[in-house]
């Protein structure tokens, strides 16, 4: 039953797509919502490695290195997020201009 | 006194108790936050049950609406997860419309009485954004097992620094409730108090430089308070949306890991 709701899906986007929608959204979506996320994965890893830093610290008394490496470990994790965002943003975009191109 | 309380930007913000209740020793009295999530859930709820009672074959404005809507998180769900991400139509159908309407009802302001946003508070975000996360591991774990673990073990970098790039991938894995919840509250509750600071200064000048003040306030601040409202009506339809489709790329993660 579920194979046959599939085929029945699959048939009906296959028509729709057949209609031909010219103008399709990238997954990434409005370039806005992409700069909320870069900035907010930012700050959220440099939290992470303070909070776990000091629970570290915390627990093995080891104040203030655990604070420090995994602060450092943040920032790192932090800047990585969003170059690794900036790098997907930019294949989609050179992706979608290939295939404006060729088509 | 009172024009000191009609600019507070925070008091937007405080919780009010509507009733006390008390289960088993927790306190989950009815608050004014409380009213406006079940506000906001029953609006859904009543609008789709209204919009779709009768369906047409030719969708009329309500039902097209319903549809529009139903097909854009769908949209984004098969963009993001292609086939696999049927089963999760309806949670990510759940948390999207519920923070946008949320967001949305934040915004209106009647006399006499204003809206609250929920979304604005931690507590609310943060719960959604744990939830998330806890489901797509426990997702993760159940679909692919001891497999899972590859999500921290990106491929095609050599061993000499990968130990490294494991625990950034684990302080990433880890920040990821976080930045989903701190995001959507500090930007509701960043964006209402920008909004309450600029119409705050329509009263201060006003009080302070009387008719060369009304003049300033029709010409220079009106025009800016209806900018920053518009870019609210934005943001908060942005933030339900980046919500939604972060839920998305972590439930692909998690049903594909080690990509």
């Amino acid at each position: 039953m579920g194979d046959d709701l599939n085929e029945r899906i699959a048939k009906a986007q296959a028509e729709l797509d057949a209609q031909a929608r010219p103008s399709k959204k990238a997954a990434e979506g409005p370039g806005m919502s992409l700069g909320f996320r870069m900035a907010a994965d930012f700050v959220a890893a440099v939290i992470v490695g303070a909070v776990l830093g000091f629970g570290i610290d915390t627990l093995v008394h080891t104040s203030p290195w655990g604070l420090v490496v995994c602060l450092i470990l943040g920032f790192i994790t932090g800047v990585w997020n969003i170059v690794r965002a900036a790098n997907a943003a930019s294949a989609a975009a050179q992706k979608d201009k290939g295939k404006d191109t060729g088509a | 006194m009172m024009a000191h309380i009609a600019t507070d930007p925070m008091h937007q913000f405080k919780i009010v108790r509507l009733f006390d209740l008390n289960i088993g020793g927790v306190d989950v009295s009815f608050t004014n936050s409380s009213l406006f999530m079940v506000i906001g859930v029953l609006g859904i709820i009543v609008f789709f049950a209204w919009a779709l009672s009768r369906p047409k074959t030719v969708p009329d404005r309500k039902q097209s609406l319903a549809e529009i809507w139903y097909g854009f998180v769908a949209g984004i769900v098969r963009d993001v997860n292609h086939e696999d991400g049927k089963p999760f139509v309806p949670l990510v159908f759940t948390i999207f419309s519920f923070i946008f309407v949320a967001n949305v009802l934040g915004m209106f302001s009647v006399p006499g009485a204003n809206t609250f946003t929920s979304t604005s508070h931690i507590v609310v975000t943060g719960t959604m954004a744990v939830f998330t996360f806890l489901l797509v591991v426990a997702i993760g774990i159940w679909k692919n097992g001891f497999k899972f673990l590859k999500v921290f073990v990106p491929s095609g970098v050599p061993w000499y620094i990968l130990w490294f790039v494991v625990i950034i991938e684990v302080f990433s894995f880890l920040s990821r409730p976080l930045s989903l919840g701190m995001r959507l509250f500090a930007n509701m509750l960043g964006g209402h108090v920008a909004l309450k600071v600029f119409a705050g200064f329509i009263p201060q000048l006003v009080i302070g430089l009387g008719l060369v003040g009304v003049g300033m306030a029709a010409f220079l601040v009106m025009p800016l308070v209806i900018g920053v409202t518009a870019l609210e009506l934005l943001v908060a339809f942005l933030q339900a949306y980046v919500f939604a489709i972060l839920t998305c790329v972590y439930l692909n993660d998690s049903l594909h890991p080690g990509h």
